[in-house]
């Protein structure tokens, strides 16, 4: 550890060169990763903050959401088999304050402990709409709807394809959308039952069933890995450079007896500690940056996350050092003593 | 008493079809304590002796047999472990690692052989051999610092720092101006004797053949003299 990290002090500049590349890659990596996961967060918040369970829709409306029905028969057997089910339906719209339009997701659901509990001529607003000049107790209306709407409450960060969500009575949506079904059915836990002429999904998987979510998510996540392969390319190229110059070293340390092992452990030292402290710069200042981004860009990026990153930059970054140490025990005492040295 | 024992060593290098033989055949056998200098015109094999006797490269046929230990039967970490703990090294070049001062090579060193010393006595044996290559004062210098005699010091007491039993001496004084070479060698000699190290030098220096105990010449791969 010691001689590992007495080398980087000698050589500082060209640890630092490596160092600063890393950090910066990693600085690139943890914002789009954050990115990815803020829009995640902003595109399905309404999904993602439920329990793991499993979601039913009708075989029949090919995995979309808005074209399924689930009957009081379908409704029935669901709560026989697994009384705790809450039901739901999801419905885009919007909402009109005087003469200002809300783009707004509607969702209606039976009562249950995971989502709020909203009274016929109520709903609960996304707490983002605040911000466009909607206040606690204003009446909003609808074109679909005869009656007004009070706002009783908002909640954070409930958005649902982008959109803030509105929840409102089931009355309320049934009347709107002209409708006396439920949509989806949500059953809490890993134990669930299946049902005839219903689809299964999981959280992850019905997160895939909104527009647009799948696509997004696909894009921003091959970015990180391709940021990912480029970092493990870039040790394996800095530390083959490295090695070649040390060779003559290397080769008088083996001839004096020094393990090979030794010799890769330094190695790896010296790229956890360049990781390292890289990663734990990029760490903090993407959550630095956070305060400078406009307001209103998604960034998410959860401790979770940051260190689930992290792991994958010391994989790789140990991959790519290791595969260009092959040279060290490929390197021959004889050859380094034959040559001139210090 | 014998610490290494030489017998019809055999080493050939092969070049596609072509095969050279270096060593044909040679016996010879190494008395603790005592300096050998080995010496031959360029090409006759005395630095490829010295290295295959090391363990730094395969002989081809016939034994070393050190301490009893026949070095020609080991596998590669078995010579390793020899070369770490049983033997010292000095190159033409000093070799020294650029990044470390002068007692950190000897701390390294001492890490490499194994030697489960206290942190009192590594220091302790430290300053003692630092001292007795007269480098104790630059102790804190790096490679960078130190002329080519003083590199040549640091080079000799990171190859008695583990108490070997042997000390491979390859033109250790090739690379210096006579003044430096008389005082490098003198030093080598006079630790060796200190320390009892049997010795073996290469040389093409004759004014060095005067301190060493032995000289052994070598001519067309054999000895022709002893």
């Amino acid at each position: 550890m010691k001689v590992a990290w007495k080398e980087i002090v000698k050589f500082k500049t060209r640890y630092l060169i490596l160092g600063t590349i890393i950090f910066l890659i990693s600085l690139l990596t943890m914002t789009i990763s954050g990115l990815a996961n803020g829009l995640s967060y902003d595109n399905a918040s309404l999904i993602k903050d439920l329990p793991e369970g499993t979601f039913y829709m009708q075989e029949k409306s090919e995995d979309q959401y808005n074209l399924s029905h689930l009957d009081e028969k379908k409704m029935n057997k669901i709560r026989e088999a697994a009384p705790e089910a809450t039901f739901l339906s999801i419905q885009m719209g919007e909402l009109e304050n005087g003469n200002k339009n809300h783009s707004v997701v509607f969702v209606s659901t039976t009562n249950s402990s995971l989502f709020p509990k909203v009274e016929e001529g109520e709903v609960i607003l996304n707490n983002s709409i605040m911000a466009e000049g909607v206040n606690q107790g204003d009446d909003l209306t609808n074109s679909l709807l005869d009656n007004k709407l009070t706002v009783e409450d908002f909640v954070d960060q409930q958005k649902f394809s982008h959109s803030s969500i509105a929840f409102i009575n089931s009355t309320d949506f049934q009347k709107m959308y002209r409708t006396d079904t439920f949509q989806i059915a949500f059953v809490e836990g890993d134990d669930t039952p299946k049902f005839d002429g219903l689809t299964q999904y999981s959280n992850k998987d019905f997160l895939n069933t909104i527009p647009s979510y799948n696509a997004e998510q696909l894009s921003l996540n091959m970015i990180v890995i391709f940021l990912l392969v480029i970092s493990g390319m870039l040790f394996g190229i800095f530390f083959y450079m490295i090695n070649v110059q040390k060779l003559g070293t290397y080769g008088i340390l083996k001839a004096v007896g020094m393990k090979t092992s030794a010799l890769f452990k330094m190695m790896w030292i010296q790229m956890i500690i360049i990781t390292f402290i890289s990663l734990i710069l990029s760490i903090g200042i993407s959550q630095l940056l956070t305060l400078f981004m406009p307001e209103g860009m998604p960034f998410l990026l959860t401790i979770e996350s940051a260190s689930i990153m992290s792991l994958l930059f010391l994989g790789i970054g140990f991959i790519g050092a290791t595969l260009s140490g092959f040279q060290i025990s490929k390197v021959e005492p004889i050859q380094a003593i034959n040559q001139g040295g210090v | 008493m014998e610490t290494l024992s030489i017998n019809k060593l055999v080493k050939t290098f092969k070049d596609g079809n072509k095969e050279e033989t270096i060593l044909k055949g040679i016996d010879l056998e190494l008395s603790q304590g005592e300096i050998t200098a080995l010496i031959g015109a360029s090409g006759s094999g005395k630095s490829t002796l010295l290295t295959v006797v090391a363990g730094l490269q395969k002989s081809t046929k016939g034994k070393i047999i050190f301490e009893d230990r026949e070095l020609t039967e080991m596998n590669p970490t078995q010579l390793r472990a020899v070369r770490a703990k049983r033997f010292g090294f000095v190159f033409q070049h000093a070799h020294l690692v650029q990044f470390l001062t002068v007692q950190e090579q000897l701390q390294l060193m001492v890490d490499t052989a194994e030697l489960n010393w206290s942190k009192k006595k590594r220091e302790e044996e430290i300053k003692s051999v630092l001292q007795a290559v007269d480098m104790w004062s630059h102790k804190d210098s790096y490679p960078d610092n130190l002329s080519g005699g003083e590199k040549q010091r640091v080079a000799i007491a990171r190859a008695i720092i583990h108490q070997p039993s042997m000390l491979f001496a390859d033109e250790p004084t090739a690379s210096l101006d006579s003044k430096r070479s008389i005082e490098v060698i003198e030093l080598l000699r006079s630790l060796s004797k200190e320390r009892n190290h049997t010795v073996l030098m290469v040389t093409h220096d004759t004014d060095m053949l005067k301190y060493a105990d032995r000289t052994v010449i070598m001519k067309d791969g054999v000895i022709s003299e002893s």
